[in-house]
């Protein structure tokens, strides 16, 4: 009995032993698998999220015309209730359905990359999808393209989690997929990839890029298998015949920075003031932004209604004057306020882009009555204008600056965009320090990393830490008996904790005065034990290279990060920095002291 | 060992079968979704489809009844169903400029000619445009792209009449060699076109070209002689170029025809007054003589009435001391039978008789019965080459 107990237990063992190994061996082929699978889960991820953007924006044009009729126009009274019960509605869903689909959709993405391991729950890309559609599809100043990032995001989400993967892993899927709708909603795959690593992952990074890109190209191609590949806007012929005109994009530059701080001040005045107000408040808030937003449409401004991409099309082909222009912009300004603050989930985007081609299609059109001379069509004042707000109010500026390139197919556009892009972006930085979304984040209690802010960062180097050699510096190839006294003529040899020695490959060792001492004093016999290759000699006759043994200090450089030094002093008392060009050449030392110092420095400055 | 390598085979298979088995369910629902999607895409887009039919329906029907503005909305619903769609934006950048909307409709076929400057209607449409808006150079730059670009259907006809549509505008803006040009060359192009040659009749004469606008008139009465229009305004020409003959012939048989204006009517009869006065050389010498003397006595006597008028107004009377003298001379009292044989002095007296008639008619006003005919007749030989 007990023999059979005894080999039960050993079986057990046995198994469990065998089931461990098994896990083991599970994990280490999942490390490897994960490899593997990560590029075409993106693909899949690019397709599917494609084809829900797709639905999405069908979704929202069947709403358009079932709620508000084939041909919105002013004075039909639809234009002013539609918009209100669909704000009562979705008040209702957002408070007992879907408690998480708030708001534009980036920077619940980025909490859930930052805070949440990259989990979107299902509930909320279904109520992100169908809330948004009725929001925008019911007039709502709002766009569709952030929530189509969300739904890209929570589809990565979703997908990754049946694969069983790393932490790490699903974490950086909800970038991917975001990616992966926001380009086939924009049908602009290059600055759907540069606005995700901008705003939602906040930081390049090589090890999503591959993936971010096939999955942004598997959905632009899924949406236009079914939209065509035509771009989102008719861009008409976009030249620069005479640099004077640069002048004129340098003033919409300047419109579109304080457009862009007027529309930043309103969101993040209003914006805390009703999330604030009490609950039955905020059931109400979505129907009464929905009134005024539908009023606006119903007495004559229908054009600020829903995303606005016919109005961005007629701006573009110069079918409104220039006061005309300025009143839509400001109007979409006040309606995208109410409607965005009031908590009906929506995107950013599309009233970005509306406000910045009024903007621009206005200066545009204005010049072409006061200085016919210049030859700038006012459609590419309009496309300018987009990038202009773009940069200024997302604080994206290098996404919006592809953005115009990818939407013209234009290069010829370039300077004009860099210039006034630039300077709408630095008026932007000026007055409103924090961007719109990381001051959304703060006002929701939440602390994200983002670009902007590693741009706002100056990184330190080593050169800025770098200090002269007062250390005594000895020659490796010097026999010890000579080594020793070259540091005797050392005024202050006694009194260094440390000794450089340049060895004979260009290296550098530096060596704690007690290590030295220790070589001095040693007897032939355990020296020569110590080193079987080379042959028993006098300890004093051997190189002190030879006899510090084949490591050396780490090679750095002046240009490399500071922080780059701090692993090595726990091995190292001091680090020499030599010049790239010439190996082995001494530019100065670092000690641990000298890096702490210079960051204390810094964030005494900072303070 | 051994039962480790099989336990990694047996862990490793059943991760591929994992793995393998998510995959496929991840194509089929990728599949599933894409059929999904598609069938719900094609009916919306044909109920786009629709709707843009619907509505550019109605954006024609308002254009044909004359709503341009309710043309304009329509359209635009059209074109936001159909973005891009070629034809919805031509008429909606007709109808706008149709409702008053220069600078709209102006801009979009700006937008339109961008990508195909060698349309004639969009090149058409802008010269009109551009005429609107007092752009003289472009808009004949736009009417000759036209002129030269691609039309859909009879390109011939539609070229001539944007032609004929410029030399209209070439002579509004004062340009009538230009506007001539056009006009010889439309005519150049159809020179059978009877219906064309009494078109550009007119343009001619408004061109500052009579004697082409004749050359027209007379093509239509080669093959259509009872053509009234042809009829009155060669008639007209001919009388204008003092070939009173020709205009008293071809006036005549358009007042057979039917019932001719006043101003013709007048043309007859005064042409009938020129005729039975005017010393034509094909008249027999006697008869041609007898007119140079009644012509000579009516002149004398005008001469003589406006001498006797002026001589009132002190300081006046040497504004005709000259023809007074000529009329003291010995040809101007020439007999009969001596200008009978002397061809010259039959000239010399006629030089004289209308000379009197256009210097009295300029100091002493517009003289009326046989004076008038005489001045008509006068001022007709001066312009007839």
């Amino acid at each position: 009995m007990i023999e059979m107990e005894e080999t039960a237990s050993t079986a057990g063992k046995r198994s469990g032993r065998v089931r461990v190994a098994a896990d083991k061996m599970i994990a280490r082929l999942a490390l490897a698998r994960e490899e593997h699978i990560f590029l075409l889960l993106s693909i899949f991820i690019g397709i599917i999220s494609g084809l829900l953007v797709v639905s999405f924006r069908m979704a929202i044009e069947w709403l358009s015309v079932l709620l508000l009729g084939s041909s919105p126009n002013p004075h039909q009274p639809r234009l002013i209730f539609v918009p209100a019960l669909a704000g009562l509605a979705i008040a209702a869903l957002t408070r007992f359905v879907f408690p998480n689909v708030r708001g534009s959709g980036i920077n619940q993405t980025k909490a859930a990359l930052y805070v949440h391991n990259g989990y979107i729950s299902f509930r909320t890309v279904i109520g992100k999808f169908l809330l948004s559609a009725l929001a925008i599809g019911s007039g709502h100043s709002l766009g569709p393209e952030d929530p189509s990032l969300q739904i890209g995001a929570g589809v990565a989400s979703q997908i990754s989690r049946r694969f069983g993967l790393s932490k790490e892993k699903l974490r950086i899927f909800a970038p991917i997929g975001a990616a992966a709708g926001l380009a086939a909603a924009f049908n602009a795959p290059i600055s759907a990839i540069l606005f995700v690593i901008e705003e939602v992952i906040g930081q390049w990074s090589a090890a999503v890029l591959g993936s971010i890109v096939l999955a942004a190209v598997s959905s632009v191609v899924v949406a236009r298998s079914f939209w065509g590949a035509e771009p989102m806007f008719r861009i008409p012929v976009v030249t620069l015949r005479d640099s004077r005109e640069l002048l004129a994009y340098a003033v919409l530059g300047v419109a579109g920075g304080f457009a862009s701080l007027l529309f930043a001040k309103s969101l993040s005045y209003l914006r805390p003031k009703l999330r604030n107000q009490p609950a039955w408040s905020q059931m109400l808030q979505p129907a009464l932004a929905g009134l005024l937003v539908g009023g606006i449409g119903y007495f004559g401004l229908t054009q600020v209604m829903g995303a606005g991409y016919e109005a961005i099309d007629q701006a573009m082909h110069s079918q409104f004057a220039w006061r005309m222009l300025l009143i839509l912009a400001l109007f979409k300004i006040i309606a995208t306020t109410l409607s965005f603050s009031s908590g009906t989930p929506g995107g950013m985007f599309a009233p970005t882009l509306f406000i910045g081609a009024m903007l621009g299609a206005a200066v545009g059109t204005f010049e072409k009555i006061y200085f016919p001379h210049l030859t700038g069509s006012i459609g590419s004042y309009a496309l300018v204008g987009m990038g202009v707000l773009f940069a200024a109010f997302l604080r994206a500026p290098l996404t919006s600056v592809f953005m115009v390139l990818e939407v013209s197919g234009n290069y010829s556009i370039v300077l004009p965009v860099i210039l006034a892009n630039t300077i709408a972006y630095v008026i932007s930085r000026v007055l409103q320090p924090v961007p719109i979304f990381e001051e959304f984040t703060h006002q929701d209690g939440l602390y994200l990393p983002s670009m902007e802010e590693a741009r706002e960062e100056s990184s330190l180097h080593l050169e800025d830490a770098i200090q002269p050699v007062a250390v005594p510096v000895l020659q490796g190839s010097k026999t010890i008996s000579d080594a020793r006294r070259s540091l005797a003529q050392y005024e202050d040899g006694k009194a260094a904790a440390a000794v450089l020695v340049q060895c004979n490959d260009g290296l550098w060792y530096a060596a704690q005065k007690g290590e030295l001492e220790t070589l001095f004093s040693e007897r032939t016999s355990e020296v020569t034990s110590d080193l079987p290759t080379v042959a028993p000699v006098a300890a004093t006759e051997l190189s002190l290279a030879e006899r510090l043994g084949p490591e050396r200090t780490p090679v750095l450089f002046p240009d490399l990060p500071l922080s780059s030094a701090l692993p090595h002093f726990q091995r190292w008392p001091i680090l020499p920095v030599t010049n790239r060009a010439m190996r082995g050449s001494l530019e100065g030392v670092v000690t641990l002291q000298d890096v702490l110092n210079r960051y204390q420095q810094q964030r005494d400055r900072s303070h | 060992m051994a039962l480790a390598t099989k336990n990694e085979l047996s862990a490793t298979r059943r991760l591929i079968l994992r793995d393998t088995l998510t995959f496929l369910s991840l194509t089929l629902i990728t599949v599933v979704l894409f059929a999904i999607t598609l069938f719900l895409f094609r009916s919306f887009a044909s109920r786009r489809e629709e709707l843009a039919e619907s509505w550019s329906a109605r954006g024609r029907a308002a254009m044909i009844v004359g709503d341009p503005q309710e043309a304009v909305v329509a359209l635009r619903t059209a074109l936001r169903y159909a973005p891009g769609e070629r034809s919805y934006e031509l008429l909606l950048a007709q109808a706008l400029g149709d409702a008053g909307h220069t600078e709209e409709s102006y801009n979009y076929f700006l937008g339109l000619w961008e990508t195909q400057p060698g349309d004639g209607f969009i090149n058409l449409r802008l010269a009109r445009l551009a005429a609107e808006r007092k752009e003289t150079q472009t808009a004949i730059n736009y009417y000759r792209a036209s002129i030269y670009g691609t039309w859909e259907g009879d390109g011939a006809v539609r070229r001539r009449d944007v032609r004929l549509e410029l030399s209209r505008y070439l002579i509004e803006c004062h340009e009538p060699s230009s506007a001539r040009t056009e006009l010889l060359i439309a005519g150049g192009n159809a020179p059978d076109d009877t219906n064309l040659a009494l078109t550009l009749g007119p343009l001619l004469e408004q061109a500052d070209a009579p004697r082409d606008a004749l050359n027209n008139y007379e093509k239509v009465l080669a093959h259509e002689p009872d053509n009234i229009t042809a009829l009155e305004d060669a008639g007209r020409l001919q009388y204008g170029f003092g070939r009173f003959e020709e205009a008293h012939r071809i006036l005549e048989q358009a007042a057979r025809e039917h019932v001719l204006s006043p101003e013709l009517t007048a043309m007859i009869e005064d042409s009938a007054k020129i005729l039975a006065l005017a010393p034509s050389k094909k008249l027999p010498p006697a008869e041609r003589v007898s007119r140079i003397l009644r012509g000579r006595d009516l002149a004398k006597k005008r001469f003589e009435s406006c001498n006797t008028q002026i001589a009132a107004a002190s300081g006046m009377a040497s504004q005709l001391q000259s023809l007074g003298e000529r009329w003291m001379s010995k040809e101007a009292n020439a007999d009969r039978v001596a200008l009978l044989y002397d061809t010259n002095e039959q000239e010399a007296i006629i030089k004289l008789t209308y000379d009197t008639e256009i210097e009295a008619s300029q100091i002493c006003g517009t003289p009326t019965g046989d004076d008038a005919t005489l001045l008509l007749l006068a001022t007709s030989k001066a312009v007839e080459p």
